[in-house]
């Protein structure tokens, strides 16, 4: 199953090239959320809902 | 600091959401259309117009950009003003804009019926049109950051995020795949050739379905959802995550619908690699999405609208679990070409675009019309007729790949084909076809019932044209800034310009891994000696065949397989397709691939074939093409073709134009003179014989090939 992406006659540079650009990238993503802060997020998420509540649309 | 009053333009969104559902209804019927043709030729109603190689491109067109487009657009706009506390930058650019969009619709509606297209699958519409796209698509770029700019909240929510990254990747993409060199207002021939061309339209193809009917519909998801279930998306971290993931890992993915072609190998695996990877962001959104369900799916039964969204979430997991899996090269080798890929796309198109988007009708017309849904029992019907539509398309249709993925494939116990006449395989599922257009039919009373309830809705509200909002502007200076402030996600929250820079930078990488070294390495195409230009009868042949469409069932590809060697001929080199703008190898085989077809009939059998198929192929479902035969050949482009093909670096002889009139006459007469000695009395000024002259050079130049063949596997 992995010969698909094993056995690239000598063209494996770019796959290998290619999944460590991903990894360098995931792992910043990765390290700026462990960081994030917890209130931040709770802000973050609930932007949807601060909209003024006054000109919603109310369910009878 | 004082409270600003303004208003958010609730005109556009119900103009969009019109939009949405006339154009859904249209581009489903004309699907419905497709789909009985697959089974009744009678279907394509005698004339050239409407036959399936140029309507079929009508209904992608249609429900692509015009159905989810206008969705799309209404769902942005909504949200968008909402989320930002802001009007929309400009009314005026909103309705340049809206009307911009149906114009180049209408457009399509007109001129692919009429044979003009680039054959470019998801791209066919011709140069103009693509300058117009452009345009249409910048003023809603300038409306959206202008609206980004003046907003009265500092940081960006996720869905904005979505909406930038779609605006960016799109631009690129249509940009790229429209390098064309125009001959005439409504014909022109793509700048890249054979692989290369192949390979920016997949990468091209791919990510539309990406950014297209992926990224913008999770904006959606991310606003509309919380907002239906009123609690805040279930992870905001996983939401960050998914989205930097999605937007890097799916650009990559598009050599995978080049899998076993004369694409180099690298490229393949590339896209294999990444597409397994892609399943991680990808059921990041839908596990996301369906767990800000978590404690309210009680309101799940009560609420239409979360039943929709529900079910397009479903299919959205089962499509992009499926989209990886499709991707393996073992099972690529049997699914590809079939219709198991019909009923992937359509899991994704009705269930996650099409319910989607009703959810979200259902949702929002009632509030910009401060009433309530005329009918709840109707929005509940709906959503049963539209879930038995999806099943009924769907299990047929995988029915049908299967077996015909495997009918493909099968030797008898002598080591022959079993099933050496692709007719066979072809009749063997019509049966599937019947039920598909069914469910097809069901998916499309569904959305008929919603038009009248939307529709009775509206009558029963009014429309709140300029809702009356007030928000605290925006500080302008930020002084004293926390440490924690400076990270740099949440400068990139605040500062749209340097995000979007930095999601371009990130779209661009994958693209660029596996184009330039294609473009750029000349191993990677390697050239054969054999192979010359085309004729210039030959090259008219060719547009033929791209203005009526047959790359919409027959491929150009032949896979190194057995069982494609043996049913076809020689497999296809990378070599071989040097002068072809554009590339023809297809992506469905609802006919037999035709690479070799060249030398394999006589010219007679060519001409009763496409005068009435079933004469020479009894049962075939193939329209007839009886106008090939009446019409007589239009040359007056054939110079200008030429010296098109010469700019593009096909080495045709200095001054060949000159002489390339009388070259095509010679070989039409020729084809006229055998016709005749089989008893067929035609001109040999009509399209027919060009047809025939391409179909009878296709595949052959490596026959006269006496050196081995570099390969590419």
């Amino acid at each position: 199953m992995f010969k698909q992406i094993k056995d690239l006659a000598g063209n494996e540079f770019y796959l290998i090239a290619s999944l460590l650009i991903f990894m360098v990238f995931f792992i910043m993503v990765g390290v700026y959320l462990i960081k994030m802060s917890k209130s931040h997020i709770t802000e973050m998420s609930n932007l949807p809902f601060n909209e003024p509540q006054s000109n919603e649309y109310e369910e009878v | 600091m004082q409270l600003e009053k303004f208003t958010y333009d609730n005109k556009i969104v119900r103009d969009f959401g019109i939009a949405t559902i006339v154009w859904g209804i249209i581009g489903m019927l004309v699907g419905l259309l497709v789909a009985t043709q697959l089974f009744s030729p009678s279907m394509n109603l005698g004339n050239q117009y409407t036959t399936f190689g140029r309507i079929r491109p009508l209904h992608t067109n249609a429900v692509i950009f015009a159905f989810v487009g206008n969705a799309i657009f209404m769902g942005v706009y909504y949200s968008l003003q909402r989320l930002l506390k802001a009007r929309m930058y400009s009314t005026l650019l909103s309705k340049i804009h809206f009307w911009g969009w149906q114009l180049i619709i209408v457009s399509a509606v007109i001129t692919l019926p009429l044979g003009f297209t680039s054959s470019h699958e998801y791209a066919e519409l011709e140069w103009p049109i693509d300058i117009a796209i452009t345009l249409i698509w910048v003023v809603f770029g300038i409306n959206m950051f202008g609206t980004i700019i003046k907003r009265r909240e500092r940081h960006l929510y996720v869905a904005i995020w979505f909406y930038i990254a779609t605006f960016v990747t799109i631009a690129v993409l249509h940009i790229v795949n429209s390098f064309q060199l125009p001959i005439s207002f409504f014909k022109s021939y793509y700048i890249f050739a054979g692989v290369q061309d192949a390979l920016v339209q997949w990468w091209y193809g791919h990510n539309a379905v990406a950014f297209f009917l992926t990224t913008p519909y999770l904006g959606m998801m991310y606003y509309f959802l919380p907002k239906m279930a009123n609690r805040p998306v279930y992870s905001y971290k996983l939401s960050i995550l998914h989205f930097w993931s999605l937007i890097f890992i799916y650009i990559w993915a598009g050599p995978h619908h080049l899998l076993y072609t004369s694409l180099p190998g690298w490229a393949q695996s590339l896209g294999v690699a990444f597409s397994v990877m892609l399943i991680a962001p990808s059921w990041g959104g839908m596990i996301n999405g369906l767990l800000t369900l978590r404690g309210a799916w009680d309101k799940v039964r009560e609420d239409v609208t979360l039943k929709f969204m529900v079910v397009a979430l479903t299919s959205y997991g089962m499509a992009t679990f499926e989209g990886p899996m499709l991707s393996l090269k073992e099972i690529n080798g049997v699914a590809h070409f079939t219709d198991w890929i019909v009923a992937h796309v359509h899991v994704g198109a009705l269930g996650w675009n099409g319910f989607l988007t009703f959810g979200v009708l259902y949702w929002l017309i009632p509030r910009i019309y401060k009433t309530e849904l005329f009918s709840k029992k109707l929005a509940s019907f709906h959503f049963w007729i539209g879930t038995l539509g999806i099943l009924f398309y769907a299990i047929p249709m995988y029915w049908a790949g299967f077996t015909q993925g495997l009918m493909w494939k099968e030797f008898s116990e002598d080591g022959l084909l079993k099933y050496a006449n692709f007719l066979t395989t072809t009749l063997q599922i019509i049966p599937m076809h019947v039920l598909r257009s069914i469910g097809g039919g069901l998916y499309l009373i569904g959305a008929i019932v919603m038009t009248y309830n939307l529709a009775k809705t509206m009558l029963r509200g009014k429309l709140v044209a300029n809702e009356e909002a007030e928000a605290m502007p925006l500080e302008k200076v930020i002084t004293n800034e926390d440490a924690a402030d400076k990270k740099w996600h949440r400068v990139l929250e605040r500062k749209p310009m340097k995000f979007m820079v930095l999601s371009m930078i990130v779209i661009l990488i994958g693209g660029m891994v596996e184009m330039m070294p294609t473009f750029m390495i000349e191993s990677n195409v390697p050239t054969i000696a054999s192979v010359k230009p085309y004729s210039p009868l030959e090259l008219e042949g060719r547009d033929l065949y791209i203005k009526e469409g047959c790359v919409n069932c027959h491929s150009q590809t032949i896979r190194p397989f057995r069982s494609e060697t043996e049913r076809y001929g020689e497999y296809s080199k990378a070599g071989e397709f040097v002068y072809d703008h554009p590339f023809l190898w297809g992506s469905k085989r609802t006919g037999p691939d035709l690479h070799r077809i060249g030398g394999k009939y006589s010219n007679a059998w060519h001409y009763n074939h496409m005068l009435d198929p079933t004469s020479m192929s009894p049962g075939s479902i193939m329209p007839a093409y009886p106008w090939l035969i009446t019409q007589k050949l239009d040359i007056s482009m054939t110079e200008a073709k030429i010296r098109a093909m010469q700019t593009l670096g096909v080495p045709y002889r200095e001054n060949f134009d000159a002489v390339a009139q009388a070259k095509l006459k010679e070989q039409a007469d020729a084809i006229a003179a055998d016709l005749k000695q089989n008893n067929i009395e035609v001109k040999s000024d009509r399209e027919i014989i060009a047809l025939i002259a391409y179909l009878q050079r296709m595949g052959t130049d490596i026959k006269a090939n006496k050196t081995t063949i570099p390969s590419n596997q």
